[in-house]
Parts: structure tokens; sequence; C-alpha cells
């Protein structure tokens, strides 16, 4: 498997006024492709920030910041945009989906920032939602809501998928629902996925799992044998 | 917003209403006559006479004469020799007060004594009935009879050319006055005083002028209907716009205030302090700007309108006056703040804190007819969201295109007022009148002279008369105009085709069949001013004029009429710069277009206001509701940032919204503004004619400016969109 990410020593400051806040201090590590990779880390230990750089919403201070070949620390606003549209598939913690927009639509909204035909109700049926198309999010539950969110970013095809703590909002029972569909996208179909959360249980079923303190990498571990997500021990 | 209302409201109003209170104080102060008795021999028989009619108050004579100053342009003066001087009484500026037994003073008109650059002590000669007076000026100031003063031979005042004086019946050169004007005051109405007159003292004298007709009264009482009319339409359309902001404003400040309230709440604040809290502070706000333009707005604005206005009209005051009307508007603004924040605030308070903690969950979008039909599969994202959005917001939406409507309404308005000056101009200084000077005959000039000059200057002889047109129960005063064959003047219909008005036909003015309510085939009788002797004529054809409105007729009619035909004025194609004795005065139609030019500068003003007002109104409603509602839209537009929709793209997202409202309210907007235009032409005085239109170019250049602001606005969001935080409006709970 081939490296398709790579952080080298990569350094993000705050400045706010006089006082200058290192929220990640010289972090370096790998992901390949495929590679189903959890980070975790306690509340303020950078998770954002990394989540952030790697999702292109921000700049690095210093280091390098290396996806499929190009380095984005380099690249400007509306470079970085065009690396979200592209590489980059969100899933949020809130879903976030466009509440003016039926679940197909917010998938095929899509087509609007990449250059790939999509077929919204083959997505939706993809994650299990062929029968709730038409609906709109307020109309779904939490893990209908998700689910969608999730189409919608697998659906313009990303380099990654970057998961913000994606089951923080929603029940464990439907959390493990989500997360196996997540995991399935990176076993079945070689999908880069990258989870970020506190919980420390969904370490077990990642193919890499990068713990973070303080800004900096606390430890990297490779499973060679990860848990099916639905059989972690909840 | 409230502050913007209020100003215009105030500041407009504070105008007319100044004008109004002015003009009535310094009527007040001068005692000006309720009516004027003209006669060729007031003895002092008739004066007694008129004494004896039980509603006559006071009367007083005058000898009031046409003279010509000795001045290189033999510019016209108006004497009075005054018995008296208790009606009408002059308004002294400078000098002394007018001094009944002083024989060699004179008391001039201030315009005139500008004009000229004169001053107290200058002499001044006046030439009269072949008689030259020289007198000392012992006063310059105002006259009540004077606040509109113009030739006959335009309708726009040129003080280099024309004035009055005043002295007292000792200066007059010969011992018996020939009195031939009485001033009178009267109780009771101005027509059952006129029939008192007539019925004691019918042959004694000549006419009978009341106070709502003369020329000076009724002009300027014309001008302060317009600017009152004015003054009813704008600021009430600002008003009515800035009550609309103001709702949205508050009830969504206060719904954004939301989870403040609740942590408010479940602190421990009892409902009413929090509803007190939140309605006074929309209170104070308002507050501040209704009162900032209740004193502002009279103070400034009416700054704007008197100059150009105190030049046409002769007051001695131009003071803005404020009237209580601004206070209940004012008052009224604050109220209805008070009750919008009120009811946000309880609706909300009402809810449990819990729930009040968290944001208010969004509105349910529903499907509806629109999505069914097959179009919709092929609209853009863009389309599909905004169209959503529009009609989960309802309320915006309406507000924004209510606001849109509402500033190209002005914006027509303006534009229209300005196309139809010009087209006034164009229609009677191009298209109606050809001549190149008009030559107004003296009054003692005998037909063989006339007739020399006529031919001298290869001109046609015309008569022009003020007469009084009655229909029905309707009495109008109007103008009658007598032309034998001459291609100088041409009468049009109101799409300027020239007219031919046969030998025996009577044509009556658009507007005037209007007022009359009379038609074609209609039978009305007229009567020539200063003569009684009241003729009947059967209308044959309906011509239009924009300023003077009458009747036009041959010199053959007018002797089938039974009168007689007296030519005024004589027009020439040719430039005139000599002198005729026949001759009082000589206009160019050079002269004409520019004092026309003079007239219209404060309605330029006025339109240039209107148009600043319009767009300032359009750019605040359009960013107020575009603010709001992007606060209410960050989240999501941070999301559509995140997933890697371009700025360019975001932008366009909104600026789609804004121009389909934007568009929708300038469909409305046309029909409003045309009919708010149709009011104001209708209501510009009784003489004026002139018909609602817009100028194609006018009309792109309001669009143009419409949809530019519209842009414009949208631009001001795109740095906001630009600088959007993603990963803070990420966070939060949903």
């Amino acid at each position: 498997m081939s490296t398709l990410i790579e952080f080298k020593d990569v350094v993000k400051e705050y400045k706010s006024g006089d006082n200058v806040l290192r929220a990640m201090d010289n972090v370096s590590f790998t992901i390949d492709e495929g590679e189903f990779v959890v980070i975790l880390g306690p509340s303020g230990a950078g998770k954002s920030t990394l989540l952030n750089l790697l999702g292109g919403l921000d700049s690095a201070t210093n280091g390098q910041i290396i996806v499929d070949g190009e380095h984005v620390e380099n690249f400007d606003d509306n470079e970085l945009t065009e690396y979200r549209a592209n590489n980059v598939g969100f899933i949020f913690q809130f879903y976030n989906l466009i509440p003016n927009l039926t679940a197909v639509e917010n998938v095929e909204l899509m087509k609007d920032i990449v250059d790939v035909d999509i077929d919204g109700c083959a997505v939706l049926k993809s994650v299990g939602l062929e029968n709730h198309a038409n609906q709109f999010p307020a109309q779904l539950s939490g893990g209908e809501q998700q689910r969608v969110s999730i189409a919608r970013a697998v659906a313009k095809q990303p380099t990654m998928l970057l998961c913000d703590e994606p089951t923080g909002a929603l029940d464990s029972k439907t959390g493990v629902l989500i997360l196996n569909l997540l995991q399935e996208m990176s076993n079945d179909k070689n999908t880069t996925v990258i989870i970020v959360t506190h919980n420390a249980i969904l370490a077990e079923a990642a193919d890499k799992v990068i713990r973070i303190k303080n800004g900096q990498i606390e430890d990297i571990s490779i499973n060679v044998n990860p848990k099916k997500v639905e059989d972690l021990d909840w | 917003m409230a502050f913007l209302g209020v100003f215009v409201f105030a500041g407009v109003g504070g105008e007319s209403v100044g004008l109004e209170v002015n003009s009535n104080n310094f009527y007040q102060d001068t005692n000006l006559a309720d009516g004027w008795i003209y006669s060729a021999n007031l003895d002092n028989d008739f004066v007694d006479k008129v004494n004896n009619l039980s509603s006559t108050t006071q009367c007083e004579r005058q000898l009031v004469i046409d003279s010509v100053g000795n001045f290189s342009n033999d510019p016209d003066i108006t004497l009075h020799f005054v018995e008296n001087n208790t009606i009408s009484k002059f308004y002294l500026l400078e000098g002394e007060e007018l001094n009944i037994s002083d024989a060699d003073g004179v008391w001039i008109d201030k315009s005139f004594a500008d004009a000229k650059d004169l001053n107290v002590g200058d002499n001044i000669s006046f030439t009269f009935n072949g008689i030259t007076v020289e007198k000392e000026i012992k006063g310059i100031g105002y006259s009540p009879e004077y606040v509109y003063h113009a030739s006959t031979a335009s309708v726009i005042p040129d003080f280099n050319k024309i004035g009055f004086a005043y002295m007292s019946y000792k200066a007059f050169p010969m011992d018996n006055v020939p009195y031939n004007v009485l001033n009178v005051k009267f109780d009771g109405n101005a027509g059952d005083y006129d029939s008192l007159l007539s019925d004691k003292l019918a042959g004694d004298y000549n006419s009978f002028v009341e106070k709502a007709e003369h020329s000076s009264v009724s002009q300027f009482s014309e001008e302060m209907d317009q600017h009152k009319m004015m003054s009813g339409i704008f600021p009430v359309v600002f008003i009515l716009i800035a009550m609309l902001i103001l709702l949205t404003t508050m009830t969504r400040i206060i719904s954004h205030q939301r989870t403040q309230i609740g942590i408010l709440k479940a602190n421990g604040f009892t409902n009413t302090s929090i509803i007190f809290h939140y309605v006074s502070y929309g209170f104070w706000l308002v507050l501040i700007g209704s009162i900032l333009g209740l004193i502002i707005g009279p103070l400034t604005l009416p700054q704007l309108f008197y100059p150009s206005m105190s030049a046409t009209y002769k007051l001695p005051s131009w003071q803005p006056v404020w009237s209580m009307d601004f206070v209940y508007v004012a008052v009224l603004m604050v109220i209805m703040s008070l009750i919008v924040s009120y009811l946000a605030v309880r609706s909300i308070s009402n809810e449990n804190p819990a729930d009040t903690i968290r944001p208010k969950s969004p509105k349910v979008s529903s499907s509806g007819f629109v999505e069914k039909i097959g179009v919709w599969k092929r609209l853009s994202f863009n389309a599909r969201w905004n169209y959503r959005d529009a009609k989960r917001n309802k309320f915006r939406a309406l507000m924004t295109v209510i606001g849109v409507m509402g500033c190209s309404a002005l914006l027509v308005c303006a534009f229209g007022m300005y196309d139809g000056m010009n087209d006034l101009k164009e229609w009677e200084y191009s298209q109606i009148n050809h001549y190149d000077s008009k030559l107004v005959i003296d009054e003692d000039a005998i037909t063989s002279e006339i007739n020399d000059v006529a031919e001298d200057v290869n001109g046609d002889k015309i008569m022009e008369s003020a007469i009084e047109i009655e229909a029905g129960n309707i009495k109008k005063s109007g103008s009658l105009l007598v032309l034998n064959d001459t291609d100088l003047i041409t009468p049009t219909d109101y799409d300027w085709n020239k007219i031919k008005i046969a030998n025996d036909e009577v044509s009556i003015s658009q507007k005037m069949a209007d007022l009359l309510d009379v038609g074609v085939g209609d039978t009305v009788k007229f009567h020539i001013m200063g003569s009684d002797k009241w003729v009947n004529v059967t209308i044959n054809k309906i011509h239009a004029d924009p300023i003077s409105q009458g009747f036009v007729m041959s010199t053959d009619k007018l002797d089938d009429l039974g009168l007689n035909y007296t030519p005024t004025s004589i027009v020439t194609e040719k430039h005139v710069d000599s002198n005729y004795s026949a001759i009082k005065s000589t206009s160019s139609m050079k002269d004409m277009t520019a004092s026309w030019d003079e007239l219209t500068e404060s309605m330029w003003l006025l339109i240039y206001i209107l148009i600043f007002f319009a767009s300032l109104l359009a750019i605040v409603v359009l960013y107020n509701l575009g603010l709001l509602s992007f606060t209410e839209i960050e989240r999501e537009i941070a999301t559509l940032k995140v997933l890697g929709f371009k700025t360019g793209a975001l932008r366009r997202l909104l600026l789609t919204q804004n121009l389909w409202f934007t568009a929708i309210g300038f469909v409305l907007g046309l029909p409003v503004g045309y009919y708010i235009l149709k009011i104001m032409w209708e209501s510009s005085g009784d003489s004026f004619y002139i018909l609602p239109s817009i100028s194609i170019t006018n009309f792109i250049l309001t669009a143009i400016i419409t949809f530019a602001l519209s842009i414009f606005v949208n631009l001001l969001f795109s740095r906001k969109i630009k600088k959007l935080d993603m990963v803070e409006s990420l966070k939060g709970v949903e």
C-alpha cells in the first residue's frame, strides 16, 4: 500500500495578542491508502487542529503536509477550497446537512463542486436510505442524517473521508451502525477513512491508531488484525 | 431606520408646514386684504357704500398703476399710491416705516432693489401716462400682494425686470387721485360678499377679486399644495418602510438573543424583568433615533428647498416650522417598536427555559407543487436552495420585495418627474410655441400703432386674457387665447400632434375639460376677467397644453360671441431688440426657457433627494435583511464552504435570491411609482397638465440603479463569506 498522507514536523501556532499558543508541536506521521485510521486524544490535545490541517480548513505554521504527492501547506485559499472539494469527504459530529434540501438533493449537491456524475439515489441506497431520498433533514433521525452525510461525503469519491466525532451526537447503537458503515467503506472500497475521536474503544477496530496529547504525538500503533466495529465491547 | 423615517417625514413636513405658517403669519402681520374691488373711479361716495355693507369691516383705497422704471432695461414697476396702508401693509425690512404724510418717499420691493443694487436714500424715477416722478427710497421691503409677482410675458419672475413700489397718495403729482382699487376686509365667506356687492352696488364697480383668486396668493397656495402633496406621499412611504424594517429588525434581534434569554431564565430572572429589559433596549434605540430625526429633519431638509424657492417667491421669512404631527408619527413609531419587541420577547419567554436555552429548531421545509413538476429536477442546486429558503422565510422575502418596491417606485417617480419637466419644456417651448420673441402690447396703445409694430417685426397678433369658466356648479379661472392664422403658435393634442382649430370652433384644454367635467358638444359659459359679460360657448375640440388651461379660438369666433378683440401680444420669428412705444415689454424664447429652468431648479433638487433616499432605502433594506438572513444561514454557508464551495459560488447563492427579490420588487414598484407620479402631476395645480410618463433611458436607468444596489449590497457580504470562520461555525449544537 502506498503512502497517501504524510505529516512532516508540522507546527501550528495560534496568536492572540502577545500570547502564542502552540497547538501542534512537530507532528509527523503517515497514512496509507485505504487505511482505517483512528486519531485518539483527550479534549484539548490538538485533535481538532490536526483535523483542520488535514481537511484544508487551516494552514500550518511550519512543516510539510503532503497529500497524494501535493504539498498542501503551500496552498492559498482558493487551492485549499479546491483541495477540500476534490480530496476530502467531511463527516461532522452534527451532520451539517443543508436543511433546505432533501436527502437526495444534499447528496447531489456535490455535483456543483466536483466533476463527477452522481446518482444520488444509488449513493443513498449504499447507505441504506433509498426510502428516505425525498425527505428533508429535519424529518430524519440523527442516525439517518449521519448516513446522508456519509453518502454526501462518499458521493464525490474523495481521497479520504475525514470524520470528526461521527458518533458523538448519536446513541451507541446507532453509532455502531455508522462506524460499521465507515469501516466497510474502508475495507470494501479501499477508501481511506480517518476518524477523530476521544473514544478509546474504537482503537481496536482501526488499522492504525495515532494517539496525541498536548499537541504532540504520543504513540502510533498498528493493528495487524483489527476487530470489526460490531465486535467491539461497547 | 427610525431616525431616517422620522427625519424625512419631519424634514419635508417641516418644509411644507413652514411655508404655510410663514405665509399665513406674513399675511396676518400685514393685514392682507380679503378682496379687491376694481373700478375706474372710486369716489368717497362708493367707499361709503361699501362701508355701509353689513359684512365690511375695513376698506381702503389705492391707485394701482403700471409704470416703467428709468433703467436701461425699462423694468415694469407697479406703483401703489395708498390712502392709508392699513390693509395689505408694506412689510418693511430696511429704512423707515411707510409714512402717509411723506410726499417725497417711495418704498420699494426688496427683490427689485437687490437686482438693481438700490439702497435706502437712493433716488428712483418712474414714468407713467407720460408723467415722470422722481422719489427718494425711504424703505425696502415686501408686500403680501406680491409674494409671487411675474409679468404677463412669463410665469417666472425676473426681478431685474419687474418690481413694485408703494407711495403715499400725497406723492401723486395731481391733487385728485383717481383711485382704482379698493382693498376690503370683510366677515364671512368671499362668495357671499361677492353676491352682496353685485346685489347692492351693481354697476358701480368693474370687478371683485377675492383673496383666493388673487394671482400672488393663489400661485403661492398652489405651490404650497404641491409641497403638501409631496410631504404627503414620500415621507409616508418612508415611514411605512421604516416601520416595516423596524418590525423585522426587532423581531430578529430578539430571536437572536434567544439563548441569552434562556440563560437569564434558567438563572431565575422573572419573565417581567426579561421582557422589560429587551423591550426597553429597543425602546431607547428607537426613541433616540426618532428624537434625532425630529430635531435634525426640520433643521436640514427645508434648507435644501428654501433657497431655490426664495428665488421665485418673496416672503420675509423662510423658517421650517415644527408641527405636532411629526411628534405623533415619532410616538407611533416608538409605540410600534414597543409592541413588536414585547410580542417577540413574550413568545420566547413563555417557553420553558430548557427549550429557550437551545436555538429554535429550524423550520421544516416541505415539498410543494413546484417540486412535483418536471422542471424541478433540472434546476441547479442554487435555484432549489433559494426557492426553498424564500419559501421558508416568507416574511423576510416579503419585506425585501416591499423594500425594493418602495425603492423602485420612488426612482420611477423621481425620473418620471425629471422627464415630465423636460417634456413640459419641450412641449410648451418647442412644440406649441415656435416664435422667437413675444412683444407685450401696452394697454394704452392704439390699433394703428400696434399694426405698425406687427408689420415691422413681421409678427402675428394674439390675444391672451384671463377668464373665468363655469360649467354646472364648477367655476374655474383659466386663460383665453385668440389666434389668427399663425404658424408661430400651434395647439396640439396630448400626443403633441398639431391640431387645427377652424375659424368657427372653440377648443378647450384637456385639463380644463377634466376640471369642469365637460367634453366636446357641451356648452359652458365664461367671462373675461374685468368684465362681467358672460357668454355661452359650445366646445368643438379638445387640445392639450402643459401650462395654460382654457380656451383657444379665432378672432372670428370671438366676434361671433360678441366679445371685443383686443390683441395683447405680438409674436414673431424674428429676434426683436428694438423698443416700440406701443410695446410694454419684449421677451425672447430664450428668456422664457431660461426662467423656466430657474423655476424648476427646486424640482431638480427634490428629484436628486428622492433618488438619494430611494437608493439609501434599498441599501438599508437589502443590507439589513441580508445581514439577518446571513446570520441565520451562517452555518449552512460554512458547511458549504467546508465542503469545497468557492466564495464566488456562495456569493452567487446569496446574490441569486437578492436578484430575484429585486426583480419582483422592481416589477411591482413600476405601477406603484407610476401611480404616485400620476397623483403628483394631477395635484400640481390647476394650470399644469403633465402626463405621467418615463423615458426608455430613464426607465433603464431605474432598472440599473435598482439592480446595481442589489449587487452592491451583495458585495458587502462577499467579504463576510471570505472571513467566515469555518471551524467555529461548525461547532455548537444542532
